[in-house]
């Protein structure tokens, strides 16, 4: 018995003990971990723009006070950097040529860090960074462009979600706007930074003020005015074309095509050698419906810039597809060279020949093509189309 | 009723007069103790043998019995003794018995099995007893909680005091294939359909004993057996006579990982009082009071209509987090196209900028939630009062008349958490039991008090404080703070971390007087007025009676015949049910018979069929077989054939809920085809609208879910009964599973489309599975008694589900494989007074699916221990006991509160 007794003992002591191992190894409940979340690394973007050799723009971010808004790793932005050329371009045009494009860098440095308006560098700055990172995998090829704001609001009093935007695209190549991009894709801890042959300037104006002030466009004005006076939307394309929340691309005919075509229309009774004038005159005396259906022919809903244009002639609708939608709209057509446009075309329905966009995608006053505002973007052209 | 009540008066009566036949002579007094303490025996059977006449000791173990004349032979016997023979002579000196403790095994009588007292080890089938015995040595706090110690049995525990038994598979928190019966009585609650045993029920301090029928068990008890009943029996006052109690304090959370530690009280009082050999009574409370365990589960979960899964993310990382137990998150909406494409709309210079926010793809943000532990009252409390008269109409007829009342606070889960506030449940009956019948009568009456359903509250809650919607709402300026950052350049994570932390600025925190003050009106206001209140006042009538014929036809075969009649008036005033015009009344009744023979020596076959009938669906016939062959003396091998159904339950024919997620439950009867207009507004499958498929509801007969089961047990009593062994093996097959599903209606009319998944009304309507279902499994039991008064046990059990499509929820919710292990000693030390036990348990993890979450569980081990010590001369007992002794957190179902360490130290007087 003694035995029995001494085994049960055994027995029960050794029961305790693996009850008491297995309750001690209670698991905790099942947990399903987030997908591995690797920390950014490397340079963020303020340190791989200080590292870089386009230290022009660089002094540009500083002046404009923009460094901490880079250095930030809560935030992720797209930058486009003009590279050192693009910037002396820019100091050249921007110290209204007193500083050759072929001064040493020091001279451009020094106009950036002391002559140029902090509140300027802060609003380039601004509006070459994009929230969010952009690479060019995700930026479409689609046409028109795609639409991206940047940082810089203009009004911030006005709405907190206002923005100038940009137009970046990868249709025909990679471009912000009309610009080309020399390279894309260097990847820092808190965005992307793209590369950019020449520094996008933010709008300051609108496409009627282009057009308002432009004896180029004088007649096309006229036009406008007298389309305006339709009493059923009295005053709207000018409305729209100065409305900042548009987005228009306007073919804007100059003088001459007006004239060429109001004299062929009046049977030669109106001679292109006549003052701009005579023929707003004209302009006033013809019908408004007319008037008013081949200026909204000549405006596009979206943004077109000149690269963004076809190789092969495609036809887009415009202002005139709202009233009638079977329109065919108008024919685009660009010829590049290299990375840059040497020559584009606009053909309307009824028009014999493509017009021509007359390519000079410098600011105004002397700019032509590209032309960049607000709400839109401006090309010239040597024809008033013709919807039929 | 009141013609129903007249009737059984005049009948008690009749058979009162009639049988009123008491001639006895000489009376003989004695006093029973127990050998070895010496402390008296309450309680014990003191019968003349070879007659009717007997009685039971008092709590000091004094007995007295009328004899006609002397000599006469007395039979001593109870449980857990060895039965003595005194004969007596002389009664001018008062008989002094010494009762000698018994550790036979399988001596245990039981009802439940066939209607009828027999030995269990001569049960046809799978039966488990626990008696008043199992439950004072028990190390667990909660006499209900001895259930889990049984084999095959599965618990669900919502909290403290809300546990839902089964066995066989289909658990859930207020499972409804389960029958809890107490003194006879159904204990489900009639409108919110779980059984409240374990809150609203007999105290500890009465339960005679507890059985155990694994597995279908409708054609004795009924629907609703379908996985087994759990009868509970309470002690009669003629027996278990004088004063006890048992003051139980303990300490819980010990380890402040949920709250500070805080104090358990479990406080029990019983007198029963024998007034004379015709007349006794009993009352008896009880009183539990604690801070409850908590639901703590925070994992992030995926709340589709219809499997849901646990995924990963919280708080910080994800917007539209869902904690399981944090409420109020479950409201969400896809920001992209609720705001922000109407800003990209009249801003279209930032439409591509939205476009591409988070790939693309949908922006859902959830409310910022509560935890369980904001939301929720952490007292815990319980109050069970219960009394009963007793009186013999006769030598053979006894008339109760009893009530047993509980109300509480304690947390439910049902399709949500529910927090059970101020609930009350009575159950009342009046029953005659003679030896061939009996006939009882009562009710059951909720009123679910200032219930309310946490989630619902808590996004009110939101609401009140912010609402939802609107150009000034909480996702318009979380939705424009979003945007605002990440057109600032912000990360997706931190832009939606400012945007919270910007529209929550104001949120009102769970311990101010705001949080308080507009919560409380929210629970407080009828959900059928826009709260969250539960209303219910259902009420469950029942008339019920059996008649023993077998000393009219034993020489053909015992039989037994019983009918039973019920009706539910089901009354939410339209907070629960569609009863927003009035009570639903529903009625059932049933019929069984059962007839039992010997046919040869040591084969006993027992047919039983039972017939019911339900207003709302078709009549149902439920028969069972079962055989009993003696193999060799207290060695059975038992084979049955069982078969069980249920009707839907009243939630399952009437409800007419909205819960939290975006779902509204309906019943599944014709009419709410009608309220809803699915014949102008068709409804379709959700799950298969939201892969692209169109799939529309095609009503079927709503009809009872049903089980045909076999099973071979055997049990039987080896080495000289030193061990007993039970082991059964089982094969069962559901038809017509009853289940919900999800349907999705259009808000416009039009055409059904993909996008209706996400902005259409969305029915949860219960349905019959064309799935046949097939679950399997095993238990086996070895008890052993060993020397020096040690006891030990062990028991394993499996159940398994076969045949379940990939897309079919079938809510199984039972581990494959489940242990117990327990090791006790009744006696021991110099003076064998004291006692011990030790339980342990091991629960096989599982994928636990259920309509608040689903998930898989871990494996649980847990310990619970006691020590108790006698003190014979103040009849009293010293217990020091630990549930979970090792405080180690376990939980068994997703979403439930989590189980930690209950230590406690208890003083019992006069327990029996």
């Amino acid at each position: 018995m003694k035995y029995i007794i001494k085994n049960f003992k055994t027995s029960l002591l050794l029961a305790f003990s693996a009850v008491l191992f297995l309750s001690s190894c209670n698991k905790k409940m099942e947990q399903l971990s987030d997908a591995p979340v690797t920390p950014p690394t490397g340079l963020t973007l303020a340190q791989t723009m200080a590292a870089s050799s386009d230290s022009l723009y660089y002094k540009l971010l500083v002046r404009g006070g923009l460094i901490n808004k880079i250095s930030r790793t809560d935030s992720i932005f797209t930058m486009f950097v003009p590279d050192n050329n693009a910037m002396r371009v820019f100091v050249n045009a921007a110290s209204g040529g007193a500083i050759p494009v072929a001064a040493p860098d020091a001279v451009h440095s020094a106009f950036i860090s002391g002559l140029l308006p902090a509140a300027s560098a802060n609003a380039i700055g601004s509006f070459n960074i994009c929230p969010q990172a952009i690479t060019t995998a995700s930026i479409p090829a689609t046409f028109p462009n795609f639409q991206y704001p940047s940082i810089l609001n203009p009004a911030p009093a006005l709405s907190a979600f206002l923005r100038l935007t940009t137009f970046p695209s990868t249709r025909n190549g990679a471009y912000l706007n009309n610009i080309p991009l020399l390279s894309t894709n260097t990847l820092a801890s808190n965005g992307v930074i793209h590369k950019t042959a020449a520094i996008a300037l933010p709008p300051s104006q609108y496409l009627w003020d282009r057009i308002n002030t432009d004896a180029t466009f004088s007649l096309l004005k006229a036009a406008i005015q007298r389309a305006d006076a339709d009493p059923t939307a009295p005053g709207a394309l000018q409305s729209a074309l100065l409305n900042i929340g548009a987005n228009l691309t306007v073919y804007a005919p100059d003088t001459t095509a007006f004239k060429n075509v109001l004299s062929f229309l009046s049977g030669g009774a109106l001679n292109p050698a006549m003052p701009n004038a005579v023929f707003a005159g004209f302009i006033g005396t013809l019908p408004i419906t007319t008037v008013k259906g081949i200026v909204v022919y000549h405006i596009m809903g979206t943004r077109a810039f000149s690269n963004n244009f076809p190789t092969t002639v495609t036809n887009y609708p415009t202002l005139l597809n709202g009233a009638i939608p079977a329109h065919p709209g108008l024919g685009l057509r660009a010829t590049f060279t290299g990375p840059m446009v040497s020559a584009a075309t606009v053909k309307g329905a009824a028009n014999g020949t493509a017009s021509n966009v007359l390519i000079n995608p410098t600011p105004a006053p002397g700019g032509s093509s590209d032309q960049f505002y607000l709400n839109g973007v401006l090309h010239r052209i040597d024809q008033v189309l013709l919807p039929q | 009723m009141r013609k129903i009540t007249s009737y059984l008066v005049s009948f008690l009566l009749a058979t009162g007069f009639a049988n009123f036949t008491f001639a006895q002579s000489v009376t003989v007094s004695g006093n029973v103790r127990n050998s070895a303490t010496k402390e008296g025996a309450g309680a014990v059977s003191v019968t003349v043998k070879g007659g009717i006449t007997g009685t039971f000791t008092d709590d000091k173990g004094n007995f007295k019995i009328s004899v006609k004349a002397l000599p006469v032979t007395l039979l001593i016997s109870s449980v857990g003794y060895e039965m003595q023979e005194l004969t007596i002579s002389d009664a001018k000196t008062p008989v002094q018995v010494e009762f000698k403790t018994s550790n036979a095994l399988g001596q245990e009588i039981v009802v439940s099995a066939n209607r009828v007292p027999q030995r269990i080890m001569e049960s046809p089938v799978s039966i488990e007893r626990v008696s008043a015995a199992n439950i004072r040595n028990s190390p667990v706090a909660n006499f209900y909680d001895v259930v889990t110690t049984l084999k095959g049995v599965d618990v669900t525990t919502s909290s403290l005091t809300f546990k839902t038994p089964t066995t066989r598979g289909f658990n859930s928190s207020g499972n409804t294939r389960f029958n809890q019966l107490v003194d006879g009585m159904d204990n489900q609650a009639p409108g919110l359909n779980f059984s409240v045993a374990a809150i609203i029920g007999l105290s500890e301090l009465d339960v005679d004993g507890m059985e155990l029928l694994s597995g279908a068990s409708s054609a004795l008890y009924g629907p609703g057996g379908m996985n087994g009943t759990l009868l509970m029996t309470s002690k009669s006052p003629f027996k278990y006579q004088g004063l006890s109690f048992l003051v139980k304090e303990g300490i819980m959370n010990t380890d402040g990982k949920q709250r500070p530690t805080s104090p358990y009280h479990n406080w029990n009082l019983r007198w029963g009082k024998k007034v004379s050999e015709k007349f006794a009574f009993k009352i008896n409370a009880e009183l539990i009071q604690a801070k409850d365990w908590q639901g703590v589960d925070q994992r992030n979960y995926s709340r589709a209509a219809t499997g849901g899964r646990v995924i990963a993310g919280n708080r910080a990382s994800d917007p539209n987090y869902d904690g399981i137990n944090t409420y109020g998150d479950e409201t969400t909406v896809e920001i992209r196209s609720a705001v922000l494409n109407t800003i990209g709309g009249q801003a279209p210079f930032l439409k591509n900028f939205i476009d591409t926010l988070n790939g693309g793809k949908a922006i859902n943000v959830s409310r910022t939630g509560y935890t369980e532990k904001e939301v929720t009252n952490p007292n815990t409390v319980n109050f069970k009062l219960g009394g009963s008269f007793h009186y013999k109409v006769s030598a053979f007829t006894e008339a109760v008349l009893a009530g047993y009342w509980g109300t509480g606070n304690t947390v439910y889960t049902g399709s949500e958490r529910y927090s059970l506030k101020d609930f009350k449940m009575g159950q009342y009956k009046f029953e005659l039991n003679n030896r061939y019948w009996s006939v009882r009568a009562y009710t059951t009456q909720e009123n679910a008090g200032q219930s309310y359903n946490t989630t619902v509250a808590t996004r009110l809650f939101n609401e009140s404080w912010r609402p939802s919607g609107g150009s000034t709402g909480w996702y318009a300026q979380y939705a424009q703070t979003y945007l605002v950052g990440r057109l600032g350049g912000l990360s997706d994570a931190d832009a939606h971390t400012n945007s919270r932390a910007a529209v929550d600025a104001l949120r009102p925190l769970s311990t101010s007087n705001q949080f308080r003050k507009s919560y409380d009106s929210i629970r407080l206001l009828p959900i059928s007025k826009g709260g969250a209140l539960l209303l219910d006042k259902s009420d469950l009538y029942s008339l019920d009676g059996n008649y023993n014929m077998s000393h009219l036809t034993h020489n053909f075969a015992d039989i037994i015949i019983g009918a039973t009649y019920r009706k539910f008036v089901l009354n939410s005033e339209g907070t629960l049910f569609a009863d927003s015009t009035g009570p639903i009344s529903i009625q059932e009744y049933g019929a069984y018979i059962q007839a039992t023979r010997q046919i040869v020596n040591g084969v006993k076959l027992t047919f039983s069929g039972r017939y019911d009938k339900n207003e709302n669906f078709k009549d149902r016939f439920t028969p069972r077989a079962t055989a009993l062959f003696k193999v060799s003396e207290n060695n059975n091998i038992r084979l049955s054939y069982q078969t069980a159904y249920r009707f839907p339950s009243t939630q399952q024919q009437y409800i007419n809920l909205a819960v939290g997620s975006n779902v509204r439950l309906i019943g599944g009867l014709p009419g709410f085809r009608t309220l809803f207009n699915f014949a102008g507004k068709p409804v379709y499958d959700f799950e298969s609208l939201r892969k692209g498929s169109i799939v529309q509801y095609n009503p079927a007969e709503f009809k009872a879910e049903s089980l045909s089961s076999f099973e071979l047990g055997y049990k039987g009593l080896l080495k000289g009964g030193m061990f007993l062994v039970d082991a059964y093996g089982y094969y069962g097959q559901y038809k017509d599973f009853l289940g919900r599903q999800v349907f999705v209606q259009s808000t416009t009319g039009l055409p059904i489309a993909v996008a209706d998944t996400n902005n259409g009304y969305r029915y949860s309507i219960p349905v019959n599975s064309s799935v046949k279902v097939k679950s399997y499994g095993f238990g086996i039991s070895v008890d052993a008694r060993l020397p020096h008064n040690f006891t030990a046990g062990v028991n394993l059990a499996s159940d398994i589900i076969a045949d379940v499509p990939s897309n079919f929820v079938a809510y199984f919710n039972a581990p494959k494989y489940k242990a117990n292990f327990t090791l006790g000693n009744s006696a021991f030390g110099k003076s064998k007074r004291f006692g011990a036990s030790l339980a342990y348990r091991w629960v096989q993890g599982f994928l636990y699916q259920g309509d608040f979450a689903t998930g898989n569980l871990p494996d649980v081990h847990t310990v619970d221990a006691q020590v108790s010590f006698k003190l014979p001369k103040t009849k009293s007992i010293l217990k020091f006991g630990a549930n979970n002794l090792l405080n180690q957190y376990y939980y068994n179902a997703v979403g439930n509160a989590q189980i930690g360490g209950l230590y406690y130290v208890s003083f019992g007087y006069n327990v029996y």
